[in-house]
């Protein structure tokens, strides 16, 4: 059930510059959290950010009571969370959200997941899920440069296929956006059986056409500036091709790509 | 009567902490963090004729203490509400006040008339105040001889307790504030947002699709507790329910002070769910410690022997 949690940082990871790990003491959320499912955080007793932020839970370990969030430094919160020292408390909302869906997937079959940037942050729950599932899985893993690949290492020994980087300057892996990789993939013969995907709206909006062109069902984490993260203030929604919109905390933030209005965004 | 029972006109409540329409969804959203039973009423989104999309996103941004938002009264519309909604909340519980809007006169009137024959509504709030919307919402608050043919036409068209909602944008916040009590309505809630604008500096566009919104949180706390005590002052036998801002026990006794006899916390919701349900212990705990009633500490503020600038009519 979701609750307001006291949640103790414990330490913080950097990958690079603004980009890091932070991890807390919180064992009611590592329980119950599903991967692709958020908490709303927030630093008591602060004006600016004056809304919590939401953050994917990247990964929960329900034996030792810690949960861990990837974070890119881009605004006050997050760079709140950047400089909080270890040991301050925090309060996280949570679980919220729907999540990946992993149980239909048959023992062997495989799978795709494609991160934008710190869109990765979801990925490494959903790959403990699938490994426990005996599902496949590709990694494809976008950023702007290198320095933004650096989350690569949280994955290191996570992914049980092949992991694919791509940048759009070239600087490591392939050269240009990760949706290209994957369609290069698929031109190729790759088949899965289901992309899970997190990362900024113009992924999205390329990716829905390259998983559209080769049939293959997709789940994305969508992310609208979210004042609550559980449907009272109705801030965060996105446009739908079933209903005019589609609320992304409570109603997602995992969502077929079908039911969003691409031409509406 | 408890220490922490009110008495707004014919309205009851079992204390004065409420939460404000916009804020609280339809109060289920809230039940895991608050015991809907224990705060004193929770104002529903604002209920239309029918079910409303609300504007295209972007619809929110945070501001300094604040947020804008530009929702667009997006809801279920009034029959769903009646039917899927309200059921649960009388098994919670809840001291329901239903907030109703709508483009004309007659929706009004239609969506309060719906409202009637419902179990378990204990008053109704008339939105005119909401800036987020093309027709009605505002355009009725912002008139005072609109707001009293909007609130006459209302008034006879319901037995219950009538709120009606008040815009900080008006012209003359008491003009609007008197016409809508010669109206007849029973009590006044005030404020609504006020009507602001973000614009991204890099892009030269608002943050919101709407183009602006409106302006809600702690940064509007001292303008609101300003009209409160304006309004208690001009019409001192009506009753308030004071909003803007609210996110602690001394936010309350403010607009107690300032002669709000209830308040709606609103934004504070959003950043701690459980607000709500925390204050009326705490209010509980101040009005033991200071052996006093919530009753008696209503309009204080008028009664301390200070001039209040602007009162001799001195302003700029």
């Amino acid at each position: 059930m979701k609750a307001d949690h006291r949640a103790t940082l414990l330490r913080r990871h950097f990958f690079s510059h603004g980009l890091f790990s932070v991890t807390f003491r919180c064992p009611d959320l590592a329980a119950a959290v599903l991967p692709g499912q958020f908490a709303m955080v927030e630093v008591p007793d602060r004006m600016r950010p004056y809304l919590r932020r939401a953050y994917s839970v990247a990964d929960s370990n329900p034996r030792g009571g810690e949960i861990e969030l990837l974070i890119k430094t881009i605004g006050p919160g997050t760079a709140t969370l950047e400089v909080l020292p270890e040991g301050s408390t925090v309060r996280l909302l949570g679980p919220l959200g729907n999540s990946f869906s992993v149980g239909d997937l048959g023992s062997g079959s495989r799978v795709a997941i494609v991160a934008g940037g710190i869109g990765a942050a979801p990925f490494p729950l959903l790959l403990a899920a699938l490994r426990a599932a005996s599902v496949n899985c590709d990694l494809y893993l976008g950023g702007r440069n290198a320095r933004e690949l650096s989350i690569r290492t949280r994955f290191d020994g996570l992914v049980p296929g092949e992991t694919i980087l791509s940048s759009d300057d070239g600087s490591l892996g392939e050269k240009g956006f990760v949706t290209e990789a994957l369609r290069r993939r698929f031109d190729a013969g790759s088949r899965y059986a289901r992309v899970f995907a997190c990362g900024p709206m113009p992924m999205f909006a390329a990716l829905a056409g390259v998983v559209g062109d080769a049939g293959v069902p997709a789940e994305f984490s969508t992310e609208a500036d979210m004042g609550c993260g559980f449907g009272a203030c109705l801030g965060c929604v996105i446009p739908g091709t079933e209903k005019a919109f589609l609320v992304s905390c409570s109603e997602g933030p995992i969502l077929a790509p079908e039911k969003i209005a691409w031409n509406r965004l | 009567m408890s220490a922490l029972e009110v008495r707004l006109g014919p309205l009851t409540l079992r204390n004065p902490i409420t939460t404000a329409s916009g804020t609280f969804g339809y109060g289920l959203e809230f039940a895991d963090f608050v015991d809907l039973a224990k705060i004193g009423g929770l104002c529903t989104k604002g209920l239309s004729l029918k079910p409303h999309a609300g504007n295209a996103p972007p619809r929110i941004c945070e501001t300094p203490a604040g947020m804008l938002n530009a929702i667009g009264l997006q809801n279920v519309g009034v029959e769903e509400f009646v039917t899927e909604k309200l059921p649960k909340l009388r098994e919670l519980r809840a001291t329901v006040i239903a907030n109703v809007w709508g483009d004309l006169e007659e929706d009004y009137v239609t969506v309060v008339r719906a409202l009637e024959g419902a179990e378990g509504i204990a008053a109704v709030e008339l939105n005119i105040s909401c800036p987020n919307v093309q027709r009605g919402g505002m355009l009725f608050g912002n008139s005072p001889d609109a707001t009293r043919s909007l609130v006459s036409q209302v008034r006879a068209a319901t037995e219950r307790p009538l709120i009606v909602k008040l815009s900080p944008n008006a012209p003359d916040l008491v003009e609007s504030a008197r016409a809508a009590r010669d109206a007849g309505a029973d009590i006044l809630s005030l404020v609504n947002t006020f009507v602001g604008m973000v614009i991204d500096p890099e892009t030269a566009k608002p943050r919101t699709s709407f183009g602006t919104g409106g302006l809600s949180g702690p940064a509007i706390r001292p303008l609101a507790v300003r009209m409160v005590y304006q309004v208690h002052k001009a019409l001192p036998d009506t009753p308030l329910m004071g909003i803007g801002g609210i996110s602690d026990l001394s936010d309350v006794l403010e607009f107690l002070a300032a002669g709000a006899t209830a308040v709606q916390v609103g934004t504070a919701n959003f950043k701690d769910p459980g607000v709500s349900g925390r204050l009326v212990g705490e209010l509980a705990g101040y009005c033991e410690w200071k052996k006093t009633t919530v009753a008696a500490l209503v309009g204080r503020a008028h009664r301390a022997a200070t001039k209040v600038g602007g009162e001799a009519g001195a302003e700029g």
